[in-house]
């Protein structure tokens, strides 16, 4: 414990600042992942507990494209496009003969998938780390603002993961789609019964949730090293978020990621030695005092 | 997508052989199946092939196969052919102790090399305890292993670095930079797990040591393979230090230097990283800061001679990958055991072995003057080349390496034993 | 009361089977496989004391088994006990931590009950992580558990160490088969399949739980005592996530409805572990595509497909005798008009 540390910087202007960022940045990669895994669950009611190898082959496929293209915005479109493919490959071969067994059934699909992606990942690309560099079009000085200091590229990170939340969160509220998907996450079969084809909605919802992780992946190959296994300790911070957050709720996720963002980044000043353990202990407090989540409606199933 | 499906029918094989492993395993009792005894000598190998660290695997292997193939080419230890059996423990320490026990009770391994990171190395040692034959940890670094007389194991050696050794001679070169720079603030930033917690605090003991003005002013430590290392950045940042020194490796490193470089972290302080030289790392970082100076792991110039040349171009071509830190102390390692085989002419009972080992001296160029010694007192490594050069972004990558001299290490070394209580 | 001497007869039985391994001279690789085996085989068999007969699926199981081994390792590193009382000790402190986190827990339901477990197990793990100076942190109990000969058995002795650890084993199972064919445990499965209805007969839902949360955490500390015993050192991954993990697919290999399928499964696990990590350098791989196997084409455990054959069989069987006897029926009735 170190609260002097944490008094000092709250004291500063530029410390904030800089760590206000820092949350964010954290924060905002998480909403990407975090937001697929709520609403796949939230439409489907599986969990999908492979997002995290999602998101790792979406940062090697980004690695791959950037290489054979030497652009960075379409490496990163194309490993959106190209994890949501696999998703959806995913949902229709493996997790929909799974739908509506036990959550262990699903679970061990997953677990399956999880140890398959790494493995052949470890074969393609081999067990070395990875690293994609900053594209040239970021290799610029870091910003500053009231003595704070903030990388381009790391703005641009902040603003695209935003925007998608946001385009996300338009396309189910307000659009034709989205009104489907929401009323087959109520009640699929009575969807069904109107004649719509309910499967091909979960499939497209499975897709969008997995292109979400492949974006998160594009957006951290640049500073994150590629490993396999990479999708790992971020599934679990994906799922804290979504509790946290109300499972099913992108408004939720989209909160509950800032807390955890700006609990890593001021924890590590305050308590750098427990801040995992504190991210469990806001979990299990929720869990305790609000089951559904900050923002999720009661959830009987 | 060709690829795909030959991929496909590649495991369709792999399930078709576990699957009859299976079978033949319900008739014999146990997946005890030794292919023919042939009189090979077995070394049984636990390490870690899968996950983050697979590369410590991968390439601790490489080196003991050079070591080994070359024997057994010229007609292994009097005619008996030398087999590696190597194992992934998945970097779980029960399942290191309980791979090792299968590879001397159930695969008739004789010798074992652990090849295990820090907490596997625990594990093996209290197998090796029990059981008694000869094992060479080979890449733990965690000082504690051989210098706590507690878990001193007779038949356990290191041919890996030790932590203390490369702190003091560490702790000498930054010391020496810092007077010339006047670099008076220092901050950490070390993975939090009992190497980086270690290794830094013994560091920045001997920098202090060597030079009295040095204070360290911030610490920060993420955890082992974090992904993202921005608070930790801007932690360091708003420290303002002169300096930095980190234990960070392997992709945690360069996913630290490349997030780090965001910030211009580099430009505003001097920054020593002892684990920035090896192979895997260097060579993975796209924007090379300047000024940055890298502790010795491997490195093909170091020391610039043709023999440290030929032995890396031997490496890549048979290895198909270039070697890390990891391979020189495997490589090292092998050549002990055959040494020691010859000297016992084959015998592989434990206690003659360890005798052998015990003091022993090899000719090598990643020893100082050509030599590496087993210290005898407490069966680690000594006289292996530790120092310190500045990074660069090309090869040969480093520059100025300059090799700490022995003498000092020996003689701090004895003080830290005295104070540490171990001796 | 005939089927619970039935149920001992097989305990011992069981015992005696195991304790004749040694004897029949079998190589010391299969005792450690017995031994390791039996180890998860109690987390496995009391997590599905949790997930199989009470419908309460926990993803935080392993906290216990990590609990047990390490009361016990530190006890006995500290040099001031006995192995009965560490033994003894590190079970009740497992009891007092699962009567913490279970009287949190069991209000939850479902997968909200499945998240918070994890969340309490990840808050132990860095607890054990970041707690060094007692813990020794990522590193674990290093320098060896002693143990001290006691009552005249000496645990130093892997022979003894496999007898110890066979009897703690066969009463752990014994307990675990008293209680799931006791009244406790027809009540345990009544609150599995009906919560409402349970409680509308008078169950107290949350004590029967909480009591079975309690008992279930008790067994996978022996598990990871013996674990303990076995490698000699206790180690933080025994309570990480993918321990638990581990535990749920050895129940889901081997079959959550029959006793002992989650054994089952412990033996299929351990055995595709060793096999793959000795013939290929793929494990994950290969692991990977039998689960999925497993999952998509059989869809449930082994065991619980042999067992609803069987049941089918007996069925049919049964069926076959009264259409017989029907048929017998209207003859004699055709016969008499």
């Amino acid at each position: 414990m170190d609260l002097d540390a944490l008094m000092r910087c709250v004291g500063t202007t530029s410390c904030i600042v800089t760590q206000l960022t820092s949350g964010m940045i954290i924060g905002m990669l998480l909403f990407l992942i975090a937001s697929g895994v709520t609403l796949i669950f939230g439409v489907l009611n599986v969990i999908n507990f492979a997002h995290g190898s999602l998101y790792m082959i979406g940062a090697y496929a980004a690695w791959t494209f950037y290489q054979l293209t030497g652009s960075y915005f379409i490496s990163a479109f194309g490993a959106a496009v190209a994890v949501g493919i696999l998703g959806i490959a995913f949902e229709r071969f493996l997790m929909s003969k799974v739908y509506g067994s036990n959550v262990l059934m699903q679970l061990l699909v997953c677990y399956a998938v999880v140890l398959i992606s790494d493995d052949l990942i470890k074969i393609i690309w081999g067990p070395v780390s990875l690293s994609m560099g900053m594209p040239v079009e970021f290799r610029l000085p870091p910003l500053r603002f009231f003595g704070g200091v903030v990388p381009p590229f790391y703005i641009f990170m902040i603003v695209a993961a935003m925007a998608i939340g946001l385009l996300l969160w338009l396309v189910i509220a307000r659009t034709r789609f989205g009104n489907i998907v929401r009323a087959a996450a109520v009640n699929g079969p009575m969807v069904s019964a109107l004649g719509i084809r309910v499967n091909l909605y979960y499939a497209a919802v499975f897709g969008i949730g997995s292109a979400l992780a492949g974006a998160a992946g594009a957006l951290a190959a640049p500073v994150r090293s590629l490993t396999p296994g990479m999708g790992f300790s971020i599934l679990i911070e994906s799922f804290i978020v979504t509790v946290i957050g109300g499972m099913g709720s992108i408004v939720g996720a989209f909160v509950a990621s800032i807390i955890i963002g700006l609990t890593r980044s001021f924890g590590s000043i305050g308590f750098p030695l427990f801040v995992d353990g504190v991210m469990f202990l806001i979990m299990a407090l929720v869990l305790i005092f609000k089951p559904s989540g900050l923002f999720g409606r009661p959830h009987n199933r | 997508m060709s690829s795909i499906g030959s991929r496909r029918s590649a495991s369709r094989r792999q399930i078709l052989k576990g699957a009859g492993v299976l079978a033949m395993t319900g008739v014999v009792g146990t997946p005890a199946i030794v292919k023919g005894q042939s009189g090979a000598i077995k070394i049984g190998v636990p390490t870690v092939l899968s996950g983050r660290v697979a590369i410590l695997g991968q390439s601790s292997v490489g080196g003991l196969k050079v070591v080994f193939d070359k024997v057994n080419e010229a007609g292994g230890i009097n005619g008996r052919k030398i087999e590696l059996v190597v194992r992934d423990s998945k970097g779980a320490p029960q399942e290191a102790a309980k791979v090792t026990r299968d590879l001397i009770n159930n695969d008739g391994c004789q010798i074992i090399i652990d090849a295990e990171a820090s907490s596997g190395a625990f594990a093996v040692q209290e197998v090796i305890r029990e059981i008694g034959v000869l094992c060479i940890h080979s890449n733990s670094e965690t000082s504690s292993l051989t210098a706590d007389p507690k878990l001193h194991v007779p038949t356990a050696f290191r041919t890996a670095r030790q932590g203390i050794h490369d702190a003091i001679g560490g702790g000498d070169y930054a010391a020496k930079i810092a007077k010339a720079k006047g670099l008076k603030k220092w901050a950490t930033c070390s993975p939090d797990y009992a190497y980086g917690r270690s290794n830094t605090a013994e560091f920045m003991e001997y920098a202090k040591h060597f030079d009295g003005n040095i204070q360290v002013v911030e610490e920060s430590w993420p955890k082992l393979f974090q992904p993202d290392y921005t608070e930790v950045v801007t932690k360091v940042l708003n420290a303002k230090a002169d300096a930095m020194y980190s234990a960070l490796w392997g992709g945690d490193l360069v996913a630290f230097i490349d997030q780090a470089n965001l910030y211009g972290l580099f430009d505003k302080q001097a920054s020593f990283m002892v684990n920035l030289g090896d192979y895997g790392v260097v060579d993975q970082v796209k924007q090379f800061p300047q000024g940055v100076y890298s502790g010795g792991r491997y490195n093909r110039t170091v020391p610039p001679t043709k023999e440290n040349e030929d032995w890396y171009q031997n490496y890549v071509k048979t290895q198909k990958h270039k070697p890390t830190n990891w391979s020189w102390e495997n490589d090292v390692a092998a050549q002990m055991v055959v040494e020691a085989l010859k000297k016992t002419n084959g015998d592989t009972n434990g206690k003659k072995l360890a005798e052998a080992i015990k003091g022993m001296t090899i000719k090598t160029q990643f020893g100082v003057g050509g030599s590496v010694t087993m210290r005898a007192e407490d069966n680690t490594l000594v006289n292996y080349i530790i120092g310190y050069g500045l990074s660069l972004s090309k090869e040969p990558y480093i520059a100025d390496f300059q090799t700490s001299p022995w003498e000092p290490i020996y003689e701090l070394e004895k003080q830290w034993k005295k104070k540490q209580g171990y001796a | 009361m005939t089927g619970r001497w039935r149920d001992l007869a097989w305990a011992g039985a069981g015992l005696i089977a195991l304790l004749l391994v040694p004897v029949f001279g079998a190589p010391p690789a299969i005792r450690d496989f017995i031994m390791f085996g039996m180890a998860y085989g109690l987390l496995a068999m009391s997590l599905n004391l949790l997930i199989g007969y009470s419908g309460l699926v926990s993803f935080g199981h392993a906290m216990f088994f990590a609990s047990g081994a390490y009361a016990f390792g530190l006890a006995m590193q500290s040099g001031k006990f006995s192995i009965p009382a560490a033994f003894a000790l590190a079970i009740v402190f497992t009891a007092a931590l699962a009567l913490i986190v279970g009287a949190i827990c069991v209000r939850l339901n479902e997968i909200y009950f499945a998240f918070l477990t994890l969340a309490f197990q990840m808050l132990f793990y860095n607890v054990i992580l970041g707690w060094v100076s007692f813990t020794g942190g990522d590193q674990g109990l290093m320098g060896g558990i002693p143990r001290p000969k006691f009552l005249g058995i000496d645990l130093a002795d892997r022979t003894q160490l496999y007898v110890f650890c066979c009897v703690a084993f066969i009463i752990c199972i014994a307990i675990l088969r008293q209680l799931v064919t006791s009244p406790f445990g027809y009540t345990l499965r009544l609150i599995r399949d009906n919560q409402e209805r349970a409680a509308f007969l008078g169950v107290n839902v949350p004590l029967v739980k909480l009591t079975c949360f309690v008992i279930s955490a008790c067994v996978a500390g022996v598990g990871g005592i013996l674990l303990t015993l076995f490698v000699s050192g206790a180690y933080p991954n025994f309570g990480f996530w993918t321990t638990s993990g581990e535990a749920i697919f050895m129940i889901l290999l081997g079959g959550s409805n029959v006793f002992l399928g989650p054994l089952v499964g412990t033996v299929i696990l351990r055995l595709l572990n060793d096999i793959t990590v000795t013939y290929t350098s793929h494990t994950e791989l290969v692991l990977g595509i039998v689960i999925l196997i497993l999952v998509l084409g059989l869809r449930k455990g082994p065991l619980d497909l042999i067992a609803e054959r069987l049941e089918n069989r007996r069925q049919a069987a049964a069926q076959a005798v009264r259409d017989a006897a029907d048929a017998g029926a209207a003859e004699t009735r055709k016969g008499g008009s």
